[in-house]
């Protein structure tokens, strides 16, 4: 039986009068890569917020690696090893790339001010070693020719990059991935989907994802949860979700399923 | 051709009405008077003589003439002559208008200094270069005429080929000479150059005050002050992003320190200027903690407008009756006693001057270092994006308050400094006008970096002290300073860069848990 990194028991976020998640369960499986998925509006990343710190579930718990995350500060929520990216790009964009993976590795170090003011042996020697780590988390990610590029002025696809080496870089054991892929051509996809695969096997990084392109679900994941006005319609594996009336009906509307056998059946024959 | 007469006519109404605008406030005599000082004449007066309101109206006449021809190089040499003679004519009709309405004040005699405190008949007639009303308005244009001619004359000269062809040549020329001296000082021998840079510097820091009078070393004290200021207020703004207003109540706290621990009023403690400092800077730090706690919540302008109430209870606080007899209430503290150091007195400007340029290298030196660290970069990481900093790991509060305090100290030091100096220190020099003069200086600097501070400094701090005539065109000249700062460098005189990382040769120690691929 493997272990769950992280468990959701029936998290809700309610703002006003919309609840935005409802009574939601996940257990994610250490190693895995999980696929949050569901129409815009369904709720994701509110998840997302409520499990890395940024809100405060209202109901239910969340649990890492047996820790109760509820109420923590995102800074200890990362310290704790989770990291995450965001849907619409959030980097540093006036400091240089490798200041931005630079600044991810905050919660691994002890430096202090006065070490740095005084230049103590500790100060140098983290700085060194976390300067060789940042160079080969840019490396990993294929933009080490860009290290001394300002953030913001690098193409769109490196930002994505950057993004997640800049949440590598505090070590994580699980990553949150918001949209990886989103706005990228054909080309990037694929190297992106590449990249988040060789993250677990070589790392053993668990990884969620929220993913709107069904082809790089579909492909990577080990399991997927869907989501549909808050609601957890549906989970299971790649194959059991893509046959699934409700996830169909959700996506496509009401009577979508019917439509969807049909177009099946036209494409068999 | 329509469309540049037009576009030239445009110009010179904007002219016109900055022109006007000018004489109103009396631009055009304390031009003239600087003109005059220039020419070596000691005491202009308060109008100046004719022939330098002539020169001054031709300098504006060249001024529009420069403008009408503002990225239209590829002009022909007639038309160049049409626009600027279509703009400056305009203009100079715009003025000549205003002199007729001066003339008819003048004639009528009719009193209008309620409104217009500078339009004194004494200064219409000046305005009129002293001749006839006729004959005035007519140099005017005239002037305003033949200066833009002039400056229409300059650019077809400049715009020659032979002309630029030759002024490539001279700045290839220069650019390899920088060039050189790069490979100089960057090269083989560029630690004995930086040595013997750095020690040419040293010499010259410790001969040039003792040549200089009191005066100038006045002036130079009170610019490193403010450079040590500027510093202080840059990790908090510059680094951290906290726009903090109030800034000059830590300044007024290390100042008031020194004062109430080494004075003989109000109470007699004397405790030496050392002690004394160190404790200055240690409550300003502290007080920075304390604003701190309550306000971490805070962004933007939410923190300056409360953090600017503070400076204000601090200065009310210190000027209020009911705490006269601890801190001397309106009047201040007098007779704050100097510095001694190996039992020798500070008693001349010169050996401040060298303590606050101790001060100075000591400000910028845990400046460079705190910048180029680990805390440096969560400040910056806060002034990017503070939530995301904080999911980064940073301690978003933590780090907020540190900057605060580091900053606080910095002014702390300033201000213990500052009191002793000035043997006095009162309310008012702690009012939020001097908030707001370290904040101009490392935005007209350069946010972020220390050369821009320290030049920022020397601008808005020595400049008015060696302009002290024209005092009361300070905040004018301040004003205008700034909007244009804003408008041609935005990131001020000097930008800050990022530094350059290169990858450590090395090998560590620290990566055996997570082994990082070299293939990719």
């Amino acid at each position: 039986m493997t272990n769950n990194i992280i468990q959701v028991q029936g998290v809700s976020k309610i703002f006003g009068g919309l609840t935005a998640v409802n009574n939601v369960n996940l257990d994610v499986a250490e190693g895995s890569i999980y696929s949050i998925i569901g129409p815009n509006g369904a709720g994701k990343t509110t998840l997302f917020n409520c499990i890395s710190g940024f809100y405060v579930p209202d109901h239910g718990m969340v649990l890492f690696q047996g820790l109760v995350l509820n109420g923590r500060s995102t800074d200890t929520v990362a310290s704790l090893g989770l990291s995450r990216t965001y849907q619409n790009i959030r980097l540093f964009s006036n400091l240089t790339a490798i200041e931005n993976v630079l600044v991810g590795q905050q919660p691994r170090l002890s430096e202090t001010w006065v070490d740095s003011i005084l230049h103590t042996p500790r100060s140098r020697k983290e700085e060194k070693t976390s300067l060789m780590e940042g160079f080969k988390w840019l490396d990993f990610v294929g933009l080490s020719e860009f290290a001394n590029s300002i953030a913001g002025d690098l193409p769109y696809g490196a930002q994505r990059k950057l993004e997640i080496a800049r949440a590598l870089g505090s070590k994580p054991s699980l990553l949150l991935l918001d949209e990886p892929t989103a706005g990228m051509n054909p080309q990037e996809t694929l190297e992106m989907t590449a990249l988040i695969r060789s993250l677990r096997d070589k790392f053993n990084i668990t990884i969620i994802l929220i993913e709107h392109d069904m082809h790089v679900v579909m492909g990577i994941s080990d399991y997927i949860s869907v989501l549909d006005f808050g609601n957890k319609i549906a989970e299971g594996k790649p194959e059991e979700i893509q046959n699934n009336e409700r996830v169909i009906e959700a996506y496509l509307g009401p009577g979508g399923a019917a439509l969807a056998q049909k177009y099946r059946r036209k494409k068999a024959a | 051709m329509k469309t540049l007469i037009r576009q030239s006519i445009r110009t010179g109404v904007t002219f016109g009405i900055v022109q006007i605008f000018f004489i109103l406030i009396a631009f055009n005599s304390m031009i003239g008077i600087m003109l005059a000082k220039i020419s070596g004449i000691k005491n202009p007066g308060e109008i100046p003589a004719p022939k330098f309101l002539i020169a001054y109206t031709l300098l504006m006449g060249l001024w529009v003439g420069i403008a009408a021809l503002r990225k239209k190089s590829e002009l022909s040499a007639g038309q160049k002559i049409l626009a600027g003679f279509s703009a400056s004519l305009t203009s100079a009709v715009l003025v000549g208008l205003l002199e007729v309405v001066m003339t008819i004040i003048l004639v009528n005699k009719v009193f209008v200094r309620d409104f217009l405190t500078v339009l004194s008949f004494d200064f219409i007639k000046a305005t009129l270069f002293g001749m006839t009303p006729a004959t005035g308005i007519l140099v005017t244009i005239g002037c305003i005429l033949l200066g833009s001619l002039a400056a229409v004359g300059l650019n077809i000269l400049f715009n020659l080929h032979a002309v630029q062809e030759h002024w490539k040549k001279d700045m290839a020329f220069l650019k390899s000479l920088g060039e050189k001296f790069q490979y100089i000082v960057r090269g083989k021998y560029h630690l004995l150059w930086q040595i013997v840079g750095i020690s040419i510097l040293a010499v010259a820091v410790i001969l040039i005050p003792m040549k200089w009078g009191s005066y100038w070393n006045y002036v130079f004290g009170t610019v490193g002050l403010y450079v040590i200021l500027g510093l202080g207020l840059n990790i908090v703004v510059g680094l951290s992003g906290q726009l903090v207003l109030g800034y000059i109540a830590f300044f007024a706290i290390g100042a008031y320190t020194m004062a109430l621990l080494n004075a003989p009023e109000p109470h007699n403690l004397m405790w030496g200027f050392w002690p004394a400092l160190l404790l200055g800077v240690i409550l300003a730090a502290l007080s920075g903690l304390l604003l701190g706690l309550p306000i971490m919540r805070l962004r933007g302008d939410y923190l300056a407008i409360v953090t600017l109430g503070f400076g204000e209870i601090i200065r009310i606080l210190l000027k209020s009756d009911v705490l006269t007899n601890f801190t001397g209430g309106p009047r201040g503290i007098q007779n704050i006693q100097g510095p001694n150091l190996f039992g020798r007195p500070f008693n001349s400007e010169v050996d401040f001057v060298y303590l606050i340029i101790a001060g100075v290298i000591l400000a910028s030196f845990v400046y460079n270092r705190l910048q180029q660290s680990r805390t440096g970069r969560a400040w910056l990481a806060i002034r990017e994006d503070e939530t995301v900093a904080r999911a980064s790991g940073v301690d978003t509060i933590k780090y907020k308050l540190l900057a605060l305090a580091i900053g606080a100290a910095f002014a702390g030091l300033a201000g213990g400094i500052y009191a002793s100096r000035n043997q006095f220190t009162g309310p008012d020099e702690h009012a939020l006008m001097a908030s707001i003069n370290v904040l101009s200086l490392i935005i007209v600097g350069g946010m972020g970096n220390i050369p821009g501070t320290i030049l920022g400094a020397f601008t808005l701090k020595g400049l008015p002290e060696i302009l002290r005539e024209f005092a009361n065109f300070r905040l004018l000249a301040f004003g205008a300073l700034l909007v244009f700062m804003m408008i041609a460098r935005p990131e001020g005189l000097i930008p800050s860069h990022r530094p350059k990382y290169n990858e450590p040769k090395e090998a560590s120690t620290n990566l055996k848990d997570k082994e990082v691929p070299h293939d990719k």
